[in-house]
């Protein structure tokens, strides 16, 4: 049987061009964002040998962290840029976690292998980025020249400009132009995406972390997590410590002072007394204000009462930013996880209250793979700084302690992001 | 009588002021850091002072440090510590000096006031006060060799009124027994200590307590 009626024919022979098309700006840009990271990682080339060299003699040894991080940002950027290329979460990190003495700290950078595998990345992304970048943009900007210039090849005034093995001096010519513009275009539309994923998996594959890790580093990686938890129960229990000295138990001192005046004032000129029972009244008042809160501080009772969804949404509620929340995928957490999540909120929104100038702030929390993800993102002018005590070393450290991790996103400009990942542990 | 306070806490801080000046001491300066407290020492030449342990800027033990520093300039200044809660090895490096006119109490026992301006009457006048706690600590931490076990109770009664600063006669109105009563207690405390009888005020005090430490 012949068919009675063929397939419309498409309007250009090769199928698909315009989505193709219509995607190559995209795909541009992510290409200028390879060129970009490329050029970047072929500036610090130099720094990274001569920091090398310096660290055999000891000189360099200083030097070595602002050098990593520097690294460790720039491998940053292309971890999120594959991932948005090959549609997927940005490629995971795993630094050990560094501290210590200056020369402990070099030590921790020199044996990190996530570090080493940036290091080893950095000179091929130098090639590779760019030529990438060149060669795809190149075309793309080519294809543009092309077709285009029958518009203008008329308005370039003494040379004229070339075409492709010809100078385009008249109508003629210029019309030959396009053909081969679209041509070009056909090739860019062809050439760009399989230049781009190639590139991406390359980065790919040599920024991951090898998926089964000797148990040599995942013991590292556990004992650095139970110092960090250490650390932050003792940080914790001399905060809490701390509080109750200055806070309650001074307030209590001062009834117990009062108290002690007010018999005196019995004693010899009882006119004297009401003025002081008012004080001790007040001390006492203040004593139980900041018991309060300080039972508030190691463990919020409206968790336990309302659960998170409902311990966050009372802070949303009191936060001065307009704050939505959302807990559509949140299930139950282990104690210790939903108290850290808590502060992590509260202390977030706090800092949005504070600092960012934002008129709205949105608090998403899920349950992802055993993970409890939060993620809160204000729309106000960005450029945290977390260095500058705002609350987000408290956040690591309460991070830290549960294997989890903080990331802050914070552009000059907005918007400002923050996620932090608690593993839950079951 | 002038006295230097320093306390950070501003609610403790007039409390005691209010609390001393109705008690017939004249409050010169009244301070909340230690290096403050060291200038008002030297500019009032106070006859006793009053400091919180604690003081900033670290809230650790800034206020003892100060009170050794401002005897190390004053020799025999009359030190009265105060503190949220008691640590007997502070209380050691408080006497290390042997020179008396020391006093280390917990806070809280400024609820009585009269006691505690008596405290500071007798650190003016050299003596020793000891917080009945500190006593306490160094009793509860003896080894079982120690001849502090040999004490009987009524013994380590006497021994902590002595550290707490008291003499003889006060020793005799508060445990209802007569001074020949409580000399003899006290000769048999310094025969099982295997110490010298010495009546001499403080001076026994800082020989018990040195030996409590050693």
């Amino acid at each position: 049987m012949v068919p009675t009626t063929r397939e419309p024919r498409r309007p250009l022979a090769l199928p698909g061009l315009l989505p193709a098309l219509r995607r190559l700006p995209t795909q541009s840009g992510l290409l200028a964002r390879a060129g970009a990271g490329g050029l970047l990682a072929l500036s610090a080339l130099p720094a990274v040998v001569v920091v090398g060299v310096l660290c055999l003699t000891g000189l360099g040894v200083p030097l070595l962290p602002p050098l990593m991080r520097g690294v460790r940002r720039l491998a940053g950027m292309e971890r999120r840029r594959v991932g948005a290329v090959l549609g997927g979460p940005p490629v995971p990190e795993r630094y050990r976690p560094v501290e210590g003495s200056p020369v402990a700290r070099a030590r921790g950078l020199l044996t990190d292998r996530a570090g080493m595998r940036d290091l080893c990345w950095l000179p091929v992304h130098a090639l590779t980025g760019t030529l990438a970048a060149s060669l795809g943009l190149g075309l793309a900007l080519a294809a543009v020249n092309d077709v285009t210039m029958p518009l203008w090849w008329w308005a370039i005034p003494g040379r004229s400009p070339s075409g492709v093995g010809f100078a385009v001096d008249s109508w003629g010519r210029a019309a030959v132009m396009l053909p081969i513009g679209v041509l070009v275009a056909v090739l860019a539309c062809a050439l760009i995406p399989p230049l781009l994923r190639g590139q991406a998996r390359l980065s790919r594959r040599l920024l991951t972390p090898p998926a089964n890790r000797s148990v040599a580093e995942r013991l590292a990686e556990v004992t650095a997590s139970r110092a960090a938890a250490l650390d932050a129960h003792a940080a914790e229990l001399r905060r809490i410590e701390r509080d109750l000295h200055d806070g309650t138990q001074n307030r209590l001192l001062a009834v117990v002072m009062h108290l002690g005046l007010i018999e005196r004032a019995l004693e010899r000129d009882p006119e004297q007394a009401p003025p002081l029972v008012r004080r001790a009244r007040q001390a006492a008042t203040g004593a139980l204000d900041e018991l309060r809160e300080v039972v508030r501080g190691i463990y919020p009772p409206i968790l336990d009462e309302r659960g998170l969804d409902g311990a966050v949404a009372a802070l949303a509620a009191r936060s001065p930013v307009p704050c939505v929340v959302d807990t559509a995928c949140l299930g139950r957490a282990p104690a210790a996880v939903e108290t850290a999540a808590y502060f992590i909120v509260a202390e977030a929104l706090n800092n949005v209250a504070r600092h960012s100038r934002a008129e709205h702030v949105g608090v998403r929390l899920a349950n992802e793979e055993g993970t409890l993800v939060i993620e809160v993102e204000d729309d106000g002018r960005g450029g945290a700084d977390e260095r500058a005590g705002s609350g987000v070393v408290g956040m690591r450290r309460r991070a830290d302690a549960l294997d989890g991790r903080v990331t802050l996103r914070s552009p000059a400009g907005g918007p400002t992001r923050l996620r932090a990942e608690l593993p839950c542990g079951w | 009588m002038r006295v230097v306070i320093a306390e950070d806490d501003a609610l403790l801080r007039e409390g005691l002021t209010l609390l001393l000046a109705g008690e017939g001491f004249e409050v010169v300066a009244a301070v909340d850091n230690g290096t403050d407290f060291l200038a008002a020492v030297d500019t009032h030449a106070p006859e006793a002072t009053v400091v919180d342990v604690r003081l900033p800027p670290d809230f650790r033990d800034e206020g003892l440090r100060a009170a050794i520093e401002a005897r190390r300039r004053r020799p025999g200044l009359p030190v009265l510590v105060l503190s949220a809660y008691v640590e007997d090895r502070y209380a050691a490096e408080l006497l290390a000096d042997g020179r008396g006119a020391i006093g280390y109490l917990l806070k809280q026992r400024v609820g009585d006031v009269e006691e505690f301006a008596d405290a500071l009457r007798r650190v003016a006048a050299g003596g020793t006060v000891m917080d009945a706690e500190v006593v306490g600590q160094l009793l509860v931490r003896r080894r079982s060799d120690d001849p502090l076990r040999e004490l009987t109770p009524r013994e380590r009664e006497v021994l902590a009124l002595m550290a707490e600063g008291r003499s003889n006669t006060d020793l005799a109105r508060l445990l209802v027994i007569s001074e020949g009563a409580v000399n003899k207690h006290i000769r048999n405390i310094f025969a099982k200590l295997g110490l010298a009888p010495d009546e001499a005020g403080h001076r026994r005090v800082l020989a018990v307590l040195a030996y409590l430490n050693g």
